[in-house]
């Protein structure tokens, strides 16, 4: 049988209409159960339920076969597994954001720039990438308030709708990626699986295509 | 026993990443390192000792980044790497020989590479391979026996879920085209099998819509030999058909020599697309998340020291094979004999007639 991790926490609800959608809707509700491990109603897949960071993790060591994840979480750890599929849900942004004024008084300044993140990887290739030089600050949540009390000059972060940052006084001053859920799959599984995962992937394309129609 | 002095914990630790296997772990190890020589013996390679060190040159152009290099200045001020890569050296070292007297060479290899790897993730800076370089042996013959060898690794190790997943580094030269072959974001999104971001790049590049569609392809291009018939249909310039005809040969041979492999074709293969210039090979079991080793033809590899020797090669990574084996017990010898220090000249004595006959000699501490 094969296992599926999916991500708990904002991601899981869509997940689960996402796979009643595909055809392999859980046999309880996920939102709902304690249980960690919960089979598919065909019996044919079993979905580990993790912690979203973890989730990439479980599919490249081979725990689990193929994964949900989210883009900000594979950008972030930069795992070694397949992403052949874009689920579409879970739709995010992953930006630069600070004050409105912070742009300008950074400007003929050669120090680095202070940026609170829980995403230090992204945060620093991207500034890298940039040329700008930078100290990442890493933070577990409520990073808006790093760039709100000067803790920090930036943050970088997924936004949805914008309201918390707008909330705070805070404005996006650059895009670094558009995220949303993807399928996940071990490299030696996919081999070792071929024809199983084929008949998944097939499954989550036709949902996708469903949705779109 | 006597009892550790306080110490501190921290003259302890080794780097991450190194390698340490101790106890059992180390036995299976050897086991599976005696297997493949043995297996390589068989088939008629001897084995080459190569230095652990060498000049920067030697392991550029490899699919190590630059920057994962381990690189070190000796005391004359020369810039030196630690090996990162058994076949670059191993070209190097063949090539002294070939240049006295060219021939075909088998030569088997066992020992350490080593490549930066951030910590975290079970990152492993230096890896222990056993693998073999076949010099001087073009065609589709070659290609296929050296599958068949490590095939047989494998079986003999009890590995026979084991996969040989095979590409062609000349198609996926040709699918990229000339401006692809660099593109390293190109190749990661391949490389992850990621239609969605291969479309976005192709997009943001200018690609024109049939490479595009071909690229995009790609990741689907994965099955039995009928992949390298459907490959055909999408990528009709000749260098990739002269590609999908070599691989159409190599299926044919196999077929037809009765070799029984567990085979599958990934055309959208882009990982060791380094050196490589013909068919490539990785091998994966289930039980192991990443590749257990591989390798491929490698034509054009000795060009830069100014021969034209075609060849052929793989490693196994010793640490994952290890992993994969299924857990069996690592028999000790048939017999044994035991003294104690105690018993000194004729305890000692003891052994040695053990050992005369063969058996294994335990020498114990206490009376």
């Amino acid at each position: 049988m094969l296992r599926i991790a999916l991500p708990t926490g904002r991601i899981l609800k869509d997940a689960e209409r996402f796979l009643a959608a595909a055809g392999l809707p859980p046999a309880e509700n996920l939102s709902q159960t304690r249980k960690l491990m919960v089979p598919s109603q065909c019996g044919r897949v079993e979905y580990l339920l993790v912690k979203p960071v973890d989730s990439p993790l479980y599919v490249e060591q081979g725990v689990a076969e193929l994964g949900v994840s989210g883009k900000d979480v594979l950008m972030e750890l930069a795992p070694d597994i397949l992403e052949p599929l874009d689920l579409g849900f879970a739709r995010c942004r992953m930006v630069v954001a600070g004050r409105p004024e912070i742009r300008r008084s950074l400007d003929n300044t050669l120090s680095p720039v202070r940026v609170a993140t829980k995403y230090p990887r992204v945060a620093r290739l991207h500034f890298e990438k940039s040329g700008v030089p930078s100290v990442i600050l890493k933070l577990s949540g409520s990073v808006e308030i790093g760039a709100v009390l000067g803790l920090s000059h930036y943050i970088v972060d997924i936004v949805e709708t914008g309201t918390t940052l707008r909330e705070n006084g805070l404005v996006v001053h650059e895009e670094v990626a558009q995220c949303s859920a993807r399928l996940v799959v071990n490299r030696a599984a996919f081999y070792s699986h071929l024809s199983e995962i084929g008949a998944i992937l097939d499954a989550f394309k036709s949902a996708l295509e469903k949705a779109h129609a | 026993m006597p009892q550790a002095r306080t110490t501190n914990a921290r003259d302890l630790a080794f780097v991450p990443g190194t390698e340490l296997v101790f106890g059992p772990q180390a036995a299976r190890r050897r086991q599976v390192s005696d297997t493949i020589a043995r297996v390589s013996r068989g088939w008629g390679f001897t084995d080459i000792i190569l230095p652990s060190f060498d000049d920067r040159r030697t392991f550029e152009g490899g699919d190590a980044h630059d920057a994962d290099l381990y690189r070190f200045m000796d005391r004359e001020g020369r810039w030196l790497t630690l090996r990162a890569d058994f076949t670059l050296i191993a070209a190097k070292a063949l090539a002294v020989e070939l240049r006295r007297e060219p021939r075909t060479i088998r030569a088997s290899y066992e020992g350490r590479v080593f490549r930066f790897q951030p910590s975290g993730h079970g990152a492993r800076v230096e890896q222990s391979q056993r693998g073999l370089e076949w010099v001087n042996a073009p065609g589709t013959t070659f290609d296929a026996a050296t599958l068949c060898i490590a095939g047989e690794c494998l079986s003999a190790l009890g590995l026979h879920d084991a996969v040989l997943v095979i590409g062609h580094a000349a198609f996926i030269g040709a699918a990229l085209g000339e401006k692809g072959r660099g593109d390293r974001a190109l190749l990661e999104a391949l490389d992850h099998k990621n239609p969605a971001r291969i479309h976005e790049l192709a997009k943001r590049r200018g690609l024109d819509a049939t490479r595009t569609e071909l690229l995009a392809r790609l990741p689907g291009l994965c099955g039995g030999p009928e992949v390298i018939a459907l490959a055909r249909t999408i990528a009709p310039e000749p260098e990739a058909a002269a590609a999908l005809d070599e691989l159409e040969a190599l299926a044919r041979t196999l077929r037809e020599s009765g070799a029984s492999l567990n085979v599958l074709y990934d055309l959208g293969e882009v990982r060791q697309f380094s050196y490589y210039s013909g068919m490539m090979f990785k091998v994966y079991h289930h039980g192991v998340g990443e590749e257990l080793g591989g390798g491929g033809r490698y034509d054009r590899l000795f060009d830069r020291y100014g021969l034209d020797v075609p060849a052929i090669g793989f490693g196994f990574d010793l640490a994952r094979l290890t992993e994969a084996l299924p857990r069996t017990e690592v028999h000790g010898a048939a017999s044994v004999a035991s003294a104690t220090a105690g018993q000194g000249a004729q305890g000692l004595k003891s052994l040695l007639e053990a050992r005369g006959r063969g058996e294994q000699a335990i020498l114990a501490g206490g009376a």
